[in-house]
C-alpha cells in the first residue's frame, strides 16, 4: 500500500494491479476490479455532473451489494461525504437521519419505495436516485480525466450513525486519514493477503461491515456476499462453492453457526482465520468453534465506530489461555484503561478504556458537546469499563452506558421506552436488555400501566413494529405492577435486568 | 385451505406481520425475499413447529427449501408428521 492513501486509493490500486482478479462475488453476479472501478468513475462523474461539492453529504439506503459498493467509491473520490444508512428503518428513524446529515443526493432502490416521498421531502436533497446500476449500464466510455475534486487525507470520507445514549442517532465522522490507518492496521493484524476471500455476511453500513471490505479491497482480495443470515445452512454451501479463506461474525452470528447450523458436517479446505468483533467470547463458544474448525485462528477483536473501527485484537494462540479477553491494541493503536481523572488503572483494577491513534474520529456530526464529551486530548474514552490483567490482556467487565447490545446492534433503551410511552394507557416503561444463548442480549421491555387501564403485549409490540425499525423492537412484554425503585425514585434497572 | 396452511398463516401473521391484514400474505410468498424472517425469526419459526407440531427440526433442515413460505412450510410438516 502507497504512502498518502486516500480510502478510494484501496480501490483505484488494486484495480491497476489485480484488473481481471474478482472483487466482489454474489449471488446473481462476478465483478472484477476493473469492472469495480469502472462503475465507481461513472458514479463520480454522475455526482461531479450534479455539481456535488467537496464535503457534500450523499446518503446510500440500499441492499443491492453492487450497487452500494461502486456507490461508497463513487462518492469518495468526488470529494463527497458517504452515508450508509441502516436498511432496517422506519420513516421516523430515515427523517432523523436525513435531517441531521442534509444529503444532497440520496442512492437508494425500489426495496424502499415506500419512503421515497418521504426522502424528496427533505429540504436538502437536490436528487433521489433509484436505479443506481443505470448510472454505470447507461452512461458511455468511463471517465479518463481524473476527478476535478481534489480530496485530502484530513477530509472527512464517511459518517456512520450510531446510537446515543438518550435515543438521539449520533453521525460520527471518519475522516479519510482515520479509515486508512485502521484499514492498514488490521491488514498487517490479520496477515491478509491477496489470496484471501472473505465470506461477508454483515452490512457494509456497519463499522465492522465496512471494514472488512476496506481491508479486502486494499490487499486485492475478494469478497463473498451475502448479508442474510437468515438460513446459515445456505451460507456454508457458499462458503464451500466459493473456496473462502476467512469469515467475520459477531457474537450471534457465532452462537447461530454452532446451535443452529449444520456447521459441523461441513469441510472447510481453504478456511485460514475467523474474526469476532461486537463482545469477547465466552469460553464455551471458543471451545466449539475450535473443535469445529480444528485448524483455522480464531481473532476476537474489540472496537467502536468512533475508532474507524478496531482497537483491539486476541492473538489466536491465545483464545484459550486468555478467554474472555479482547486481546491487545492492534498496530497504531494505544489502549489504556484509565480511572476518571485520567490517571492510569493498576492491574486487575476496573476503569475506562481510553485509546488514541490515527484511527481516532473526527468528532461527532454537528454534535460538539457530544464530541467533548468522548474527545479529550484527541484520546478517546470509549464508555467501556475494562481490566488488564499482568500480561497486558483486556478484559471487557461492563458499558458505563446502558446502551444494549443485541446481535450486532446498539440500541438505546430510552429510544424504545419512549415509543412505548406514546401508547396512552401506559404508566410507566422500563426496557433492558437480558442475557441471551443467540443474541448477546434480548430486550425486556417492564410495563407498568395506569389504574384502571389494560394494555396486553401484543398491541405495545405491534405499536413497536409501526414506529420502530424491527430490531429495536422488544423480544418480551413483561407486565408488572410497579417498577423496583431506589428511595430516590430512580429505577432500578439493574434488578430487571438480571430477574 | 387446510388446517396446518391456517395455523401457519396465523402464526406468521400474529408474529411478523403485525400490521398486515389476512390477505397480505400469499401462500407462496417467499419469506426471505419479502423480508418476513430473519436470522431469530427462524429460531422462533423452528421453536414454533417444534411444539405445535411435535416433530424435531434438525439443523440440517434449517434451509428455504423447507421454510420459506407457507406452503412449503406445509408440505415439510407433512412429510415430517407422516414419517
Amino acid at each position: 500500500m502507497k504512502a498518502g492513501n486516500l480510502v478510494h486509493s484501496f480501490l483505484e490500486q488494486s484495480a491497476e494491479r489485480f484488473p481481471d482478479k474478482v472483487a466482489i462475488i454474489t449471488q446473481n453476479e462476478r465483478i472484477s476490479y476493473k469492472a469495480l472501478h469502472s462503475r465507481t468513475r461513472k458514479i463520480c462523474q454522475y455526482l461531479i455532473d450534479l455539481k456535488l461539492k467537496n464535503g457534500d453529504r450523499v446518503a446510500i439506503l440500499t441492499d443491492q451489494v453492487c450497487e452500494y459498493v461502486a456507490a461508497y467509491f463513487g462518492i469518495l473520490e468526488a470529494g463527497g461525504i458517504a452515508v450508509g444508512l441502516n436498511t432496517q428503518t422506519s420513516e421516523k428513524a430515515l427523517a432523523a437521519l436525513l435531517s441531521d446529515s442534509e444529503c444532497a443526493v440520496v442512492f437508494t432502490s425500489s426495496r424502499f419505495q415506500k419512503y421515497y416521498s418521504l426522502i424528496k421531502s427533505q429540504n436538502s436533497v437536490r436528487r433521489v436516485e433509484t436505479d443506481i446500476r443505470s448510472i454505470w449500464e447507461m452512461s458511455g466510455e468511463v471517465p479518463s480525466t481524473e476527478p476535478v475534486h481534489k480530496v485530502s487525507l484530513e477530509d472527512i470520507a464517511q459518517i456512520i450513525y450510531t446510537s446515543g445514549t438518550t435515543g438521539k442517532p449520533k453521525g460520527v465522522m471518519l475522516r479519510h486519514s482515520n479509515l486508512v490507518a485502521n484499514t492498514e492496521s488490521i491488514v498487517e493484524d490479520l496477515g491478509l493477503v491477496d489470496t484471501d476471500r472473505v465470506m461477508m455476511v454483515l452490512p457494509f453500513f456497519y463499522s465492522y461491515g465496512n471494514s472488512i471490505l476496506l481491508s479486502h479491497i486494499a490487499v486485492g482480495g475478494s469478497l463473498v456476499v451475502n448479508q442474510n443470515f437468515t438460513y446459515p445452512n445456505v451460507i456454508l454451501d457458499q462458503m464451500v462453492k466459493e473456496g473462502v479463506t476467512g469469515f467475520s461474525g459477531v457474537p450471534s452470528t457465532y452462537a447461530l453457526l454452532v446451535n443452529r447450523s449444520a456447521v459441523k458436517n461441513y469441510v472447510f479446505p481453504n478456511l485460514r482465520y475467523l474474526t469476532q468483533a461486537g463482545a469477547a467470547m465466552t469460553p464455551t463458544l471458543a471451545k466449539e468453534l475450535s473443535e469445529i474448525f480444528p485448524s483455522v485462528r480464531i481473532f476476537i477483536m474489540y472496537g467502536q465506530t468512533e475508532a474507524a473501527p478496531r482497537l483491539s485484537s486476541l492473538n489466536p494462540d491465545k483464545l484459550y489461555e486468555k478467554t474472555g479477553s479482547i486481546g491487545k491494541a492492534i498496530p497504531g493503536v494505544i489502549l489504556e484503561v484509565c480511572r476518571p481523572d485520567g490517571t492510569p488503572a493498576a492491574v486487575g483494577e476496573v476503569g475506562e478504556i481510553v485509546a488514541s491513534g490515527k484511527n481516532i474520529m473526527a468528532g461527532y456530526w454537528r454534535n460538539p458537546e457530544e464530541t467533548k464529551r468522548v474527545l479529550k486530548n484527541g484520546k478517546l474514552w470509549t464508555g467501556d469499563l475494562a481490566r488488564v490483567d499482568k500480561d497486558g490482556y483486556l478484559f471487557i467487565e461492563g458499558r458505563k452506558s446502558a446502551l444494549i447490545k443485541s446481535g450486532s446492534h446498539r440500541i438505546a433503551p430510552k429510544e424504545i421506552e419512549n415509543v412505548i410511552s406514546e401508547i396512552s394507557c401506559i404508566h410507566e416503561v422500563a426496557v433492558v436488555g437480558q442475557q441471551d444463548k443467540i443474541l448477546g442480549e434480548k430486550i425486556v421491555a417492564y410495563v407498568v400501566v395506569k389504574p384502571d387501564h389494560t394494555a396486553v403485549g401484543k398491541e405495545i409490540i405491534r405499536h413497536c413494529r409501526l414506529h420502530l425499525p424491527s430490531y429495536k423492537v422488544p423480544h418480551k412484554i413483561i407486565m408488572i405492577d410497579e417498577l423496583p425503585k431506589t428511595t430516590t425514585g430512580k429505577i432500578q434497572t439493574a434488578l430487571l435486568k438480571n430477574s | 385451505m387446510n388446517d396446518t396452511v391456517l395455523k401457519i398463516r396465523e402464526f406468521i401473521i400474529e408474529n411478523f406481520l403485525f400490521d398486515a391484514s389476512d390477505d397480505a400474505l400469499q401462500n407462496d410468498t417467499s419469506f426471505l425475499e419479502q423480508g418476513i424472517i430473519d436470522s431469530t425469526g427462524v429460531l422462533e419459526l423452528v421453536d414454533w413447529l417444534e411444539e405445535e407440531f411435535e416433530i424435531n427440526v434438525e439443523d440440517e433442515e434449517l434451509i428455504p427449501e423447507n421454510l420459506d413460505s407457507v406452503n412449503i412450510l406445509s408440505a415439510y410438516i407433512l412429510r415430517k408428521t407422516g414419517e
